[in-house]
């Protein structure tokens, strides 16, 4: 019985240049051997399972179709999102069982970067038929086949995008291959659905490409010519520098070519949009007029499909009309990438690829929530931590992280060092010792200077400190807090307290101790972590349990500043439930607000600059007299290495 | 109806306000062309669209404009008391290191604004979120405040503040009636 090697593709980018073209070679002889109507048994005794979380027709009918002209069997889950994934099963668990039931896993997932997961914990090679809005890679074969068969080559076409290039999953796959076969593309996208940053930025990056855009206004006027349309050279713009200042789409291109060879027109993806971003009518429509200028005349009109009205009926009649060939590709082209695996299995197969190693958050230092609000490691719970690798980053002030499993660039403003325990605001002049880090497994990252001091990392190097609070202050704002509460609530029974930690929790039990002491009653109290990921509400008091729901929440944090953590804290509580309402209540608040949040209690305002950093010392609430006459407010300012190294003048 | 609804602002001073809300935001802005504007659907939209033209008939600065689709919470006693949710956005544009204006008609119990906050810090890493709105009418349930204000109005309980603006109910003006 055949096998099959452990490769998996999830983009377009694991087929070498190579691979792709003897995947191409085979397809030829596919296609031939079906239309003889011959008998194949490449994949005899092989089973593909297709775990389908998104309805699809064509891929995964013409996956089906391909495993069964092999030879192969194909196993199948009716609904996906009706059975497992309902259970809250996990998808590493889901893709490990599908392994010891079949050779072959075909993976459609809503998720960005949900393929690479599956990948990762799947024993058998995993096909991606399609993640979230990210990549399409059989699909992009298909087209690449398509374009080969008819334009005889790829090297020096012109394609020009049309329509949806920003959810438009297959298109940015698309890109990727036209850009590494040396293709131009000229980009025309419905307004507001531009390829989005990050595959431009990818494209500067690894392969030193760029390609125009141009309105579809431009595109309409094509019946006067081309003339009107700047498109790249017919070589792939090579830029000599890319700067992070200059945006990539308006790099100027040279002279327009001499003709387009394909239009790509793509369907706009109602179903990955989160509102009505756009109205259908103001879409692409493509019909025959297009192709009658003299640049236009030879160039052949591709379509993904489904369509719904980009592409007008009349068109369908016209040999440069090569949707439904391309459509009828997917079954031999398919066939031929499970058959190159099977061909891989065999000695000497096929080394491993270079990957990047993903970077090392050890012990409690968290790795940063990746940036992207539909990738796969905001829905699979703890047993995914975000994994990250180094990315090129345009801009130097930042440190630029890229999300190993969706590929979105996060970006870091402060770094720390896990064994020195200090922090620093990145720059570029750190680019080496971050580096090392890396290498060293000694890297943390942080959101802000809040979470680096939660962690308790110190700033690299501080100022003068000077003391603006004793014990004696602290204690009379502490108290001055809990009469501003009890006055201001009218039913403290209704209260229940969070705070934030670490020291909004300690004050949190003060101010209980105190509401206590001056009404007899006596608030739940929880406190909340806003770094942590899952179950980040506890209670401190004893009890068992912390319920939000139709209660008045007073949420309490020792420094108020620019007020993220407010909203991340409002966040958490509201995934527990609905509160009657909110307080919020600040021993200091320091200005410097970047949301519009105001706390209704506050011990003491503080002004201070930017670069200054106000840290309250709170003993423990087991602590005894002595340690609570240690509290303190102190500021003192941060001074950054950059700063340190200027001459003095 | 018991009462006749009182009009707390007509026309032209619901004109005006906006054009004081606009000239505020230039100011505070100053030459930073990190500025955007969201407005929460429809009214405060709305809203956003004629802020943004203000800026660009007066200011001559060219400012993105947003939206934010926020459910609004029953408050009709059936069914669950839900909170306000996103439901839809039109951002065509990164939020990364943007100030961001963010736009609505009332200001009341601030549940909107806080599911408004969410999305805005789900999207990208603005470098702050400020609030216009055309009236605050007090009652905050949640610590939210605005940064610009039309008209602050004290509304009996029971009571509700209608904005009405002309793209939508086809005049502008804002009322005090009775809910209905």
């Amino acid at each position: 019985m055949a096998q099959l090697a452990k490769i998996d593709v999830v983009s377009i980018e694991d087929l070498q240049t190579s691979e792709i073209e003897r995947i191409f070679e085979l397809a030829d002889e596919y296609s031939e051997e079906l239309a003889r109507g011959g008998q194949i048994t490449s994949a005899a005794g092989l089973i593909m399972a297709t775990l389908f979380y998104e309805p699809s027709t064509r891929t995964r009918l013409s996956f089906e179709s391909a495993m069964h002209r092999l030879g192969g069997a194909v196993i199948s889950s009716a609904d996906m999102q009706a059975s497992s994934a309902a259970k809250g099963e996990s998808l590493a668990d889901t893709v490990r069982v599908v392994s010891s039931y079949a050779d072959l896993i075909v993976l459609r997932h809503p998720h960005d970067g949900a393929a690479r997961v599956a990948a990762d914990y799947a024993s058998c090679p995993v096909l991606n038929a399609g993640d979230g809005s990210r990549e399409h890679p059989t699909q992009t074969l298909c087209d690449l086949y398509i374009l080969r068969r008819k334009k005889g080559h790829l090297k020096g076409l012109t394609v020009a995008l049309c329509g949806d290039l920003k959810f438009g999953r297959t298109v940015h796959s698309l890109i990727y291959a036209l850009a590494r076969f040396g293709a131009n593309i000229v980009a025309v996208p419905t307004a507001g659905m531009d390829v989005p940053r990050y595959v431009l930025e990818r494209l500067a990056s690894e392969r030193n490409y760029s390609f125009s855009t141009v309105t579809m206004d431009e595109l309409k006027g094509l019946a006067g010519g081309l003339d009107a349309l700047y498109l790249t050279p017919s070589a792939p713009h090579q830029m000599a520098l890319f700067t992070g200042d200059e945006d990539i789409r308006q790099i100027p291109s040279a002279e327009p070519p001499a003709a387009l060879d394909a239009f790509y027109v793509t369907r706009l993806q109602k179903e990955r949009m989160t509102g009505k971003e756009i109205n259908s009518s103001e879409y692409v429509r493509f019909d025959a007029r297009a192709l009658k200028t003299s640049r236009t005349q030879a160039a052949v009109v591709m379509h993904p499909l489904p369509r719904t009205n980009e592409l007008a009926y009349e068109l369908d009649s016209d040999p440069r009309a090569v949707y439904f060939e391309q459509a009828a590709a997917g079954v031999p082209v398919r066939m031929a990438l499970i058959a190159w695996l099977i061909e891989n299995s065999e000695p000497p197969g096929r080394g491993a690829r270079a990957v990047a190693v993903p970077i090392r958050f050890k012990g409690e230092t968290l790795p940063p929530r990746c940036a992207n609000a539909n990738c796969i490691s905001r829905f699979e719970g703890a047993y995914l931590r975000p994994r990250f690798t180094l990315a090129r980053g345009a801009d130097s002030s930042v440190l630029a992280l890229k999300c190993d499993f969706c590929e979105r660039e996060l970006k870091i403003e402060f770094v720390g060092h896990v064994r020195s325990r200090r922090y620093y605001r990145y720059d570029d002049t750190l680019q080496g010792y971050v580096r090392q880090w890396i290498e060293e497994g000694s890297l943390a990252v942080f959101e802000s200077v809040k979470q680096a001091e939660e962690s308790g990392y110190e700033p690299y190097k501080r100022g003068p400190q000077r003391d603006i609070m004793k014990a004696d202050e602290v204690a009379r704002a502490v108290d001055l807090l809990a009469d501003q509460m009890i006055a201001d609530l009218p039913d403290l029974t209704s209260v229940s307290m969070v705070g934030v930690i670490s020291r909004g929790a300690i004050l949190a039990l003060r101010l209980r101790d105190l509401i206590e002491s001056k009404t007899k009653i006596r608030p739940p109290c929880a406190a909340l972590d806003v770094y942590s990921p899952a179950d980040a509400l506890n209670p401190i008091d004893g009890s068992d349990e912390f319920n939000v729901e139709g209660r008045t929440v007073v949420l309490i944090d020792d420094v108020i500043n620019s007020g993220w953590t407010v909203q991340r804290a409002m966040a958490t509580i509201w995934r527990r439930g609905r509160p009657a309402a909110v307080k919020l209540a600040v021993l200091i608040d320091r200005g410097h607000r970047a949301v519009p949040i105001r706390p209704n209690y506050c011990g003491k305002n503080i002004p201070t600059s930017r670069s200054e950093r106000v840290q309250v010392r709170l003993a423990a609430p087991d602590a005894d007299g002595k340690s609570k006459a240690n509290d303190r407010v102190m500021i003192y300012s941060i001074v950054e290495p950059l700063k340190e190294t200027e001459p003095a003048s | 109806m018991s009462a006749a609804p009182t009009v707390v602002l007509d026309a032209a001073q619901l004109a005006r306000s906006l054009k004081r809300i606009a000239m505020e935001i230039a100011e505070r802005s100053g030459d930073d062309d990190n500025l955007v504007l969201v407005g929460i659907v429809r009214r405060g939209a709305k809203l956003a669209e004629r802020i943004a033209s203000e800026l660009r008939v007066d200011g001559k600065r060219q400012v993105p404009v947003g939206t934010l689709d926020i459910s609004s919470y029953r408050d009709d006693g059936k069914g669950s008391p839900g909170d306000p949710r996103l439901i839809g956005r039109d951002i065509p544009f990164s939020l990364d290191g943007k100030r961001v204006v963010l736009v609505d008609d009332v200001l009341y119990t601030g549940r909107t604004v806080r599911a408004a906050l969410d999305a805005i810090s789900d999207l990208g890493r603005a470098e702050s979120v400020q609030l216009a709105v055309l009236v605050d009418r007090g009652e905050r349930e949640l610590p939210i405040r605005a940064d610009f204000v039309g008209k602050n109005i004290q509304a009996p309980d029971g009571q509700r503040v209608y904005v009405r603006l002309s793209e939508i109910d086809g005049a502008d003006s804002v009322v005090i009636g009775e809910r209905k």
